[in-house]
């Protein structure tokens, strides 16, 4: 049971993610979504659930949170960790060991419990959420999802009643959505409270039997499941929502490409780690010129892979991108082409964004970057550290770099992960833009939506290899995709 | 696969030692062969010393690290023995100080290569916690173990980023260069760190009560054997010292 009674919190410096006068009383056993756009305070609500406001971040504040009774503002955050477990947005930084089966003992561990009550713990632990297959590894060779479902079950070690998820799908792919919504079906079958804070919400679809739907800061809806999913299409878009099921999305498009009739042509591209069976073979594929295609396709299909190879940064790629009636190479690729990774922060190096724009361009030349950087919105932060802005705007950065560098073809690697649809649509707008201005891009995406409103062509990728490429242009070939999303979607519903 | 200072998971290690007992022996290679006079019984002390760290990597079935071994050492044992005599003037001295620096250096480094690659990062934790070291240094020690290879991946995707934008070494642009990398590479560990203390604390570490660990830890037969023959080094040492004082 938690209690909150007209709670407001603000963080030092900043009015992102505030909150104001938020009152609301989760009752034992319940399944609640948190919902609402990037900053509206879902992130931080969760905080003041799992003590770590006021106890971790410092703000403002005011009015009380009880977690079973207990007031957080008293309890320690170690007490406060047997009632309730937490599982974070980054699969890469939550994990305190670098084995499994230590991360699962962990919580119990530092509650000073017996060696052999740990052990049965962890064991019980294992054999409910399925996790078996999973002890007795390396951290660092778990998968995205593999990490997620750890986090759940090392929460779930300490056995509270009560689970806080800040975004937990936000870096898994579909497969990987799909295990997640398994883990979470097992707990609340075991009664427990759930939590979860979430953008994308088709997995919770059936789960969840309250809706808190959030907006600057406050609860501006208190939705049953029931009452949520009659929301009409148009009612949940107004609130900025992504869709509880893809049907909706029938309709959506990207505007028309310029299309020049030529095309991009991979040749013969393989790749292999020494001794190892190859991750890629692709012999001969298509994709159009001055469009953007989307690269889709299962979990370890080799997308990312197949995006690094053709960006020349494997030393052990095989084959030849042709265009124009060039043949590029590994080290022309290199030249030729630019990665948006998934991970913006690894690719912005310099003191202030005009910095940035003028590294890329060949010739420096200030006026040129004014002018890319007001086309791309980001001229009132030409002299802020890029480290210092928000995900969307450093994403720009990267592209209106990529602009500047004159390179023809723009990749982009999961762009969309963890957005919501606000911030969706505007990278759809960005390479609709990029687009309209003459340059390829390639997308590796899990994203439809996304994939409706930014791309006119799809390569499907399974296995290493192109199975089907096929463009976006009538409506029999939307449905093509949205069904393979689809068939996901429903295996996930099946669980 | 990411590059690792200790074993993150459990792997063949032949016979099972305390990570203690693997303290110890490193310790006493490194004083004696190391750091020691070799003078008088401690001429044959060393030689069974230098062994111990083959014996361990052939139980471990690491047969291209034990063959390294036997040729590196066993060859420069051999021509201290055989060759340097015949050898005169700069070719001997640089013979000597060659096959000198790999006679000592090398028990120690091959002992240190057994120690990281058959420890996993638990069992190092809980015979520190096990030593009674306390927990504002063993907890530091987990936190680097977990975080080095971290760092590691960020500095392969940092890297992999300025090939992509074409920024390279050259053109008296070092300093540049290191600002690059360091800069995106401090940012995104400090925000990892910051995170990995929050998962860290809603777990309960730090709290008021003991920790506990579910590492098996324990001296069998085989330590305690290893452990004498670490004495035994001491013992022969302090007679040298005692006899020749």
């Amino acid at each position: 049971m938690i209690d909150c009674k007209n709670v407001s919190f603000s963080y030092p410096g900043s009015a992102q993610g505030a909150l104001k006068n938020i009152s609301v009383s989760i009752a034992d056993g319940s399944f609640v979504l948190l919902c609402g756009g990037s900053g509206c305070g879902k992130t931080t609500l969760s905080r003041l659930f799992n003590g770590l406001i006021p106890h971790y971040h410092e703000g403002t504040l005011t009015g009380a949170v009880y977690v079973n009774g207990w007031d957080t503002r008293e309890t320690s955050l170690f007490e406060l960790s047997l009632a309730v477990g937490s599982v974070f947005q980054n699969p890469r930084a939550q994990f305190f060991n670098v084995d499994t089966t230590s991360e699962l003992a962990f919580g119990p561990e530092n509650h000073g419990l017996p060696e052999d009550v740990v052990r049965g713990r962890v064991a019980q632990v294992a054999r409910d959420l399925h996790l078996t297959p999973l002890l007795e590894r390396s951290i660092f060779s778990l998968s995205g999802g593999e990490k997620q479902r750890l986090a759940c079950g090392s929460a779930a070690a300490t056995e509270p009643e009560i689970f806080v998820l800040d975004e937990p799908s936000s870096n898994l792919d579909a497969d990987a959505t799909r295990d997640l919504r398994a883990l979470l079906a097992m707990l609340k079958a075991q009664g427990k409270t759930v939590i979860v804070s979430e953008h994308r919400l088709y997995y919770l679809a059936g789960l969840f039997d309250r809706v808190l739907y959030m907006r600057d800061g406050e609860i501006a809806g208190d939705y049953t499941a029931a009452e949520f999913c009659q929301l009409s299409d148009a009612e949940r878009e107004g609130m900025g929502l992504r869709p509880l099921d893809l049907a909706s999305l029938a309709e959506v498009t990207a505007p028309p490409a310029l299309a020049t009739g030529e095309a991009w042509r991979i040749e013969k591209f393989s790749f292999a780690y020494k001794g190892e069976a190859p991750i890629l073979d692709i012999h001969d594929a298509t994709f159009p010129d001055g469009a953007a295609t989307a690269i889709i396709g299962h979990n370890g299909a080799g997308k990312s892979t197949l995006a690094r190879c053709l960006c020349g940064l494997e030393k052990r790629a095989r084959g030849e991108l042709v265009h124009a009636g060039a043949r590029d190479g590994r080290k022309a690729r290199l030249k030729g082409c630019y990665m948006v990774m998934q991970d913006v922060n690894h690719q912005l190096f310099c003191e202030s964004v005009m910095e940035e724009i003028l590294l890329s361009m060949a010739v420096p030349d200030a006026a040129q970057a004014q002018e890319i950087l007001a086309a791309m919105d980001l001229a009132e932060v030409a002299e802020a550290h890029p480290m210092g802005l928000s995900g969307g705007q450093k994403q720009r950065v990267a592209v209106a770099s990529a602009l500047v560098s004159e390179r023809s073809l723009v990749l982009f690697d999961e762009p969309t992960s963890g957005l919501d649809l606000l911030h969706m649509r505007q990278v759809a707008q960005l390479i609709n833009h990029l687009t309209a201005s003459g340059r390829t891009a390639l997308v590796v995406t899990h994203d439809p939506e996304f994939i409706l409103r930014a791309c006119q062509h799809v390569l499907h990728l399974e296995k290493g290899r192109i199975t089907e490429s096929y463009s976006l242009a009538t409506g029999a070939d939307r449905a093509r995709l949205l069904a393979f999303f689809e068939r996901e979607t429903k295996e996930a519903s099946n669980l | 696969m990411a590059r690792e200072l200790l074993a993150s998971q459990k792997h063949q290690t032949g016979i099972a030692l305390d990570p203690r007992t693997k303290l110890a022996l490193l310790i006493t290679i490194a004083v004696f062969i190391l750091g020691g006079s070799h003078a008088g019984v401690m001429r044959y002390v060393i030689v069974v010393l230098a062994a111990l760290p083959l014996l361990l990597l052939l139980a471990a079935r690491k047969w291209r690290g034990a063959a390294l071994y036997v040729v590196i050492f066993g060859g420069s044992l051999c021509l201290e023995l055989f060759a340097l005599t015949r050898l005169e003037g700069a070719l001997n001295f640089l013979a000597v100080a060659i096959i000198g620096i790999l006679l000592r250096f090398t028990p120690s480094v091959v002992m240190g290569y057994f120690v990281v690659t058959t420890t996993t990062v638990s069992e190092f934790v809980a015979a520190m916690e096990r030593l009674h070291l306390p927990q504002q240094i063993t907890i530091p020690m987990a936190v680097m173990f977990r975080f080095f290879p971290t760092v590691a991946e960020e500095w392969r995707a940092i890297g992999d980023a300025m090939r992509m934008r074409g920024v390279r070494f050259g053109g008296g642009k070092v300093g540049a260069m290191l600002e690059y990398r360091l800069v995106p590479m401090l940012i995104c560990s400090v925000k990892i760190g910051e995170e990995l203390s929050q998962a860290a604390l809603s777990r309960g570490l730090g709290g008021p009560v003991k920790r506990t660990n579910i590492c098996k830890l324990g001296f069998g037969a085989q330590d305690v054997a290893l452990l004498l023959v670490c004495l035994g080094a001491f013992g022969a040492q302090i007679f040298v010292l005692v006899k020749g004082g």
